[in-house]
């Protein structure tokens, strides 16, 4: 049976293009500065706001 | 039958094309036109389309056409897979052979999340406003401490994830 485009470069197609979006993703979404606004439970400190 | 002829229309469509690859030293091959122009297409809700797959025949292929409408005994082994081939473009099991589309189809689907995320990190770039005083980390950890002195929903929520003897968030 004859090999199709699919059979050939199929595989090499999914993870590379899988691999360029997380790598796009994680970069949009950690380093260039977009506020999530997260929940403040676990991970901020809190400071002391009455220093007048 | 205009279920039919409807569905001839929406088959000629070239995106409903033949999956599979004609073989162009294919004998049984329409000498005419060639896929996805022709008007047969066989899928497995639909396998046996109305048009036979070759429509141009030459000499030998009339001939044998011929020979069909006789008793089918006189057919040798080879003349009926000939002649199956000049009706049929594939047998059931390569029509419904598998294939790796299914790749290539996601690959494209992750490559424009891919490039969604190049449009977001564009657009945080050239079209966001500057950021307010609110959001930076030393507005928020005097907000939070204010909160947690109101005491703001104690009873499930934020108030009651922090634990003020320690002075810290409980575990």
């Amino acid at each position: 049976m004859d090999t199709d485009f699919h059979d050939k470069y199929g595989s090499t197609v999914l993870t590379s293009r899988v691999t360029l979006c997380v790598a796009t993703w994680t970069c949009t979404a950690t380093r260039i500065g977009i506020e999530w606004n997260l929940s403040p439970v676990g991970r901020i400190t809190s400071k002391e706001w009455r220093d007048q | 039958m205009f279920f039919r002829a409807a569905r001839r229309l929406v088959l000629r469509k070239p995106g409903l094309g033949i999956r599979g690859i004609h073989n162009p030293g294919d004998t049984a091959h329409s000498k005419g036109k060639i896929a996805p122009y022709t008007n047969y297409h066989a899928q497995r809700s639909y396998p046996m389309p109305d048009e036979p797959f070759c429509t141009e025949l030459n000499a030998e292929q009339r001939a044998l056409k011929e020979k069909e409408k006789g008793s089918w005994t006189q057919l040798s082994h080879a003349e009926k897979v000939a002649l199956y081939r000049l009706r049929f473009h594939e047998t059931f099991a390569e029509m419904n052979r598998r294939s790796n589309e299914w790749k290539t189809v996601m690959g494209c689907v992750f490559f424009f999340c891919g490039f969604t995320a190049l449009l977001i990190w564009w657009q945080r770039v050239y079209v966001f406003p500057e950021k307010p005083i609110t959001l930076t980390d030393e507005w928020k950890a005097k907000q939070l401490q204010r909160i947690l002195d109101m005491k703001g929903n104690p009873v499930q929520g934020l108030a009651s994830r922090w634990d003020y003897e320690k002075k810290e968030w409980k575990k």
